[in-house]
């Protein structure tokens, strides 16, 4: 059979438009019930008419029978001699479903068995003057059109068995409908090219430099223009996907038994061509998960006092350059202590992860690869594509996905996608004397570590090197010898900083050194020849701004090349030997003059004010600030430290107000920061001045930390006298602490405190040591204060030895700890601890100490 | 009988000359900056912007087994087809083009290296000097296979 391609190409399409919009017309017919819109059956009737009346002329006479047979029931539907009811509506578009299967494989259609489906349909049509008045569901149900087994019916009766959908499984459209007004734009902007083209030519051949800005300033324009263009030719309204789903959420809900609705907005917002045809089976995914596992059956959810009907909303949006699709559902949400209980049975996690895990990190189990939140796989939802792969998909297309729930209410899982695959904005780094790009989607952070912070941040285990970042290690994995170049010398090749960059692959997390880092560039992908395309460790190439190649690396075939497996991408925690000291502090970063770096605990932060710089007045050598009805005494850093001014005073200012002792004093920190959660590494010497506890780098950058409570001493020394002359009204004699501490900065930083307060204080540089001298002195000692982490026997570990002996059972303990989230209170209490301070906030641990030492009556 | 006069563009790789169907040959380019691919076969030479396709290069000198040289101006890269993708030969220098006719090609002799018999189609004399006329799509095919 001779067939012009381009004929059937055209068929093709036009078809698979028309029985496109056959789906969502026959469900709203079936929605309506008998008052039917008349209007929807001819479209349905003048849709499949058309194919038959083209697949008639071209040949495709089993695409013509079958659309003839459906032709012939629906037209009983539209004399209103045929009820359209659920079951006729099934019938309906599961033929619907056969009729777009074979046009799909249009060339091999005339060789499908449609016979089936022909008689089905037929005996509907022909037997029809009885069925208007007697009809019998049961008839019906033993028809091909039953969704849930209809394969095995068939193959029972021994007909033919034919899948009923096989659209998916075809490989993506090569050809793409572009709208008119898109092309002739694109025509417009050709044709400005050519004139830019020529005017170049011309301008170059006459040596003229002016003129030459000019084009090439339009050329510039034209081109980007052209891009974008051209890119839009390459977006697809979501809602081809969407579309689909109506229909899914119907036949599922029907055969779960539950009652479910479906909301779709957002289906005209445009994303590239790729992205939409691999959304499909995620999605279908999600929507059926949502359904299955979601809603819950109508009596349960009636029981909660909800709407028997349940509802699924799937909603497309654009958000900051991305598109969001987020799948909400109103049922019964997740259970996030089932999820850890079924996480560790199957030994997805250990107990004491499970244990620390919060309620959002235990949602992010459903990702995890072998998991399965149904007690029982059903055929629905369980059918071996878990929502692991969902996340896969969603990844490998360069997007997220992330679960919210609340029990009780509901579920919503979040899917950010980029726009276009086509175009990726990406890091230009370099490694060897060449250039390579990584999509900025996998870099988590840049880390820059100095000569001076390599010894602390870099980190050697048996041969495998590793980055502390934040109380957490990391595998460094450097570029150079990743790629097979030789390193130049030793470990620590070179004089200057590392140039580190946070990976984060899905499961992957791990530092990578380069050489350098240039810009960010938005790169346009490029296919490698067969040669090198499966290198491994490159994903493609793309071209630079200067013509040079260069090669896309892929960063999970690059942690495969050397050897780091997903085990060893998991976070440590700071609890592991190798990171003692390395405690996170949440600080708060200001600065005063731009050069001048500052940071203030944040324990010490009682809120922070935005002033007007007028509002703070100067009485005699005093700043102070009256609000609230009070006058705030104002400290500013230049006036006490070594440091610069800030240079342009602004209007307004921040205040960091803070407590010392019993009274409020405000810090005037011209430019706010971030609030950030970094390592108490700090150096103590350097730029050790009263007032400043020391200095530590922070992205590159040398920060001094404040010690507030000297400053406030340096300014106002008389209050600690008069705030410790009221004190010691109330005591007697100053009662000793022993400090088990195993950082040298806090030993003496707690040292001076307590001091200041009068206290006395025995020191001890861990747990052991101070367990050894308390067994001499511990009558002396009225109350401990320990660190947690600590190398040789822990704050736990000593308070369990302090309660399990006789003469020490009683001693109050309180723990010093950088951490104190509930779970490790409730550990610390477990073993004797009787009260939980976090570094380092003076007022309150002394408050704590008094009280526990009953000094305070 | 009926013979039939092929040009071949001729090029020189170390000592040897060599020919290939100018039918094959889409462009014939003066050093294109490479990118280096680390980790790649031996004789993948580099990549090169070719107006806006990333082409791979293989280098002939290490095909035929020569020890590799630097890059200098004589250098030409070849551009060629095969099995749907386009791929650069880097060649020291082109000479001419010849017409050759195939009757007067004879099949390679059985002395000759085996690795590189099989990217030979043949060899043709040529004003007292011996050309090996190389097959694309061997040459192609071959260091696809080599690779694995």
């Amino acid at each position: 059979m001779f067939q012009d391609e381009e004929l059937i190409q055209e068929f093709t399409v036009e078809s698979r438009a028309h029985l496109a919009s056959l789906e969502s017309l026959l469900l709203e017919i079936e929605g309506a019930g008998d008052d039917f819109d008349m209007e929807l059956v001819n479209t349905v009737f003048r849709a499949v008419h058309s194919v038959k009346g083209a697949a008639g002329f071209l040949g495709f006479t089993a695409i013509n029978s079958l659309a003839h047979s459906l032709e012939n029931v629906l037209n009983l539907v539209r004399n209103r001699k045929l009820r359209p009811t659920p079951e006729i509506v099934n019938l309906l578009l599961n033929a619907s479903d056969q009729l777009r299967d074979l046009v799909e494989n249009v060339k091999d259609s005339n060789q499908r068995d449609i016979g089936a489906w022909v008689e089905e349909l037929d005996a509907i049509s022909l037997e029809e003057p009885q069925r208007e008045i007697a009809f019998t569901p049961i008839n019906v149900s033993q028809s091909p059109a039953e969704p849930t087994d209809s394969k095995v019916v068939r193959s029972q009766d021994g007909r033919v068995e034919q899948p009923s959908v096989q659209v998916r499984s075809k490989p993506s459209d090569t050809s793409i409908r572009v709208h008119v007004a898109v092309l002739d734009q694109l025509m417009n902007l050709a044709g400005e090219l050519v004139l830019s083209r020529n005017q170049l030519l011309s301008a170059v051949a006459a040596k003229e430099r002016e003129g030459l800005e000019a084009i090439a300033g339009r050329v510039d324009l034209v081109t980007s223009e052209l891009q974008e263009t051209i890119m839009q030719t390459r977006m697809q309204p979501i809602g081809v996907v969407f579309g689909r789903f109506p229909r899914v959420v119907r036949d599922l809900s029907r055969k779960l038994g539950k009652q479910c609705n479906l909301v779709i907005e957002g289906d005209d917002v445009e994303v590239d061509k790729t992205i939409v045809e691999a959304l499909g089976d995620p999605l279908t995914h999600l929507v059926r998960n949502s359904v299955d596992h979601g809603i819950e059956m109508p009596e349960c959810r009636e029981q909660h006092g909800k709407a028997a009907e349940g509802q699924v909303r799937l909603r497309a949006f654009h958000q900051a350059g991305k598109v969001c699709i987020r799948i909400e559902d109103d049922g019964g949400g997740i259970d996030p202590a089932r999820l850890k209980t079924k996480a560790v049975e199957k030994g997805i996690i250990d107990t004491e992860t499970a244990f620390s895990m919060s309620d959002t990190e235990a949602l992010r189990l459903i990702f995890a690869p072998g998991f399965s939140t149904a007690s029982q796989i059903t055929d629905v939802s369980g059918r071996g594509v878990g929502m692991d792969v969902v996340r896969t998909n969603i990844e490998q297309l360069g997007g997220t996905v992330d679960v919210e729930s609340v029990l009780g209410s509901g579920t919503a899982i979040h899917i950010t996608l980029p726009l276009t695959l086509a175009i990726v904005p990406s890091m230009i780094v370099a490694c060897s004397g060449e250039r390579y790009a990584i999509p900025q989607a996998n870099i988590a952070e840049l880390v820059r570590v100095t000569p001076a912070d390599r010894e602390l941040r870099i980190g050697n285990l048996h041969g495998a090197e590793v980055l502390r970042l934040r109380g957490t290690l990391l595998p460094l994995i450097r570029l150079r010898n990743a790629l097979g170049f030789e390193s130049t010398t030793g470990s620590n090749p070179r004089q200057g900083h590392s140039n580190i960059l946070v990976i984060e692959t899905g499961q992957l997390r791990y530092a990578i050194e380069v050489d350098a880092i240039h810009d960010n560039e938005e790169i346009v992908v490029k296919p490698l020849g067969k040669h090198i395309r499966d290198l491994g460790y490159v994903a493609g190439a793309t071209i630079l701004g200067d013509g040079y190649v260069a090669l896309i690396l892929d960063l999970v075939g690059i942690a495969l090349h050397c050897n780091l497996r997903a085990v060893d991408m998991q976070d440590r925690t700071s609890g592991s030997e190798s990171v003692v000291n390395e405690e996170v502090h949440r600080m708060l970063f200001f600065k005063n003059h731009p050069m001048e770096a500052f940071a203030v605990p944040m324990a010490m932060v009682a809120r922070i004010e935005r002033i007007r710089r007028e509002e703070v007045k100067t009485v005699g050598d005093q700043h102070i600030l009256v609000y609230r009805g009070h006058s705030l005494p104002i400290l500013r850093v230049e006036q006490h430290l070594r440091a610069m001014p800030p240079c342009e005073p602004s209007e307004f200012e921040y205040v960091i107000v803070f407590r010392v002792q019993d009274r409020e004093v405000g810090l005037i920190a011209p430019v706010l920061g971030d609030i950030r959660d970094i390592h108490m590494r700090i150096d103590s010497t350097t730029l050790r001045e009263p007032g400043v506890l020391g200095s530590l780098v922070v992205d590159g950058e040398t920060t001094r930390v404040l010690d507030l409570v000297e400053l406030v001493r340096i300014k106002h020394p008389t209050w600690g006298v008069e705030y410790q002359a009221r004190q010691s009204e109330s005591r007697t004699t100053p009662p000793t602490v022993m400090l088990a501490e195993d950082s040298d900065f806090f030993r003496s930083h707690v040292t001076r405190t307590l001091e200041s307060e009068g206290f006395r204080v025995i020191s001890a540089s861990d747990g052991m040591d101070a367990w050894e001298r308390m067994q001499s002195v511990f009558q002396e000692i009225d109350v401990l204060i320990t660190d947690i982490e600590m190398p040789r026997m822990n704050g736990l570990e000593l308070a369990q030895a302090i309660r399990s002996s006789p003469s020490t059972a009683s001693l109050p303990i309180i723990a010093l700890t950088s951490l104190a989230s509930d779970e490790d209170r409730k550990r610390g209490s477990r073993v004797g601890i009787n009260e939980y301070q976090v570094k380092m906030d003076p007022n309150t641990l002394v408050e704590a100490v008094r009280r526990l030492s009953g000094a305070i009556s | 009988m009926n013979s039939t006069q092929t040009p071949y563009v001729t090029f020189r790789c170390g000592d040897s000359l060599f020919g290939i169907d100018i039918g094959c040959v889409q462009e014939i380019n003066r050093c294109l900056s490479l990118t280096s691919i680390p980790l790649a076969p031996p004789f993948v030479r580099g990549v090169a912007n070719l107006r806006g396709d990333v082409v791979t290069m293989l280098d002939l000198r290490i095909l035929m087994e020569q020890p590799r040289v630097e890059s200098n101006i004589h250098q030409r890269s070849l551009i060629l087809h095969s099995d749907g993708e386009t791929f650069g030969l880097w060649v020291d220098s082109v000479s001419d083009i010849v017409e050759i006719d195939s009757d007067d090609i004879v099949s390679p002799p059985s002395n000759i290296e085996p690795s590189v018999a099989r990217l030979v189609l043949g060899v043709y004399s040529h004003d007292s000097r011996l050309i090996l006329l190389l097959d694309p799509d061997a040459l192609f095919a071959t260091t696809v296979s080599l690779e694995r």
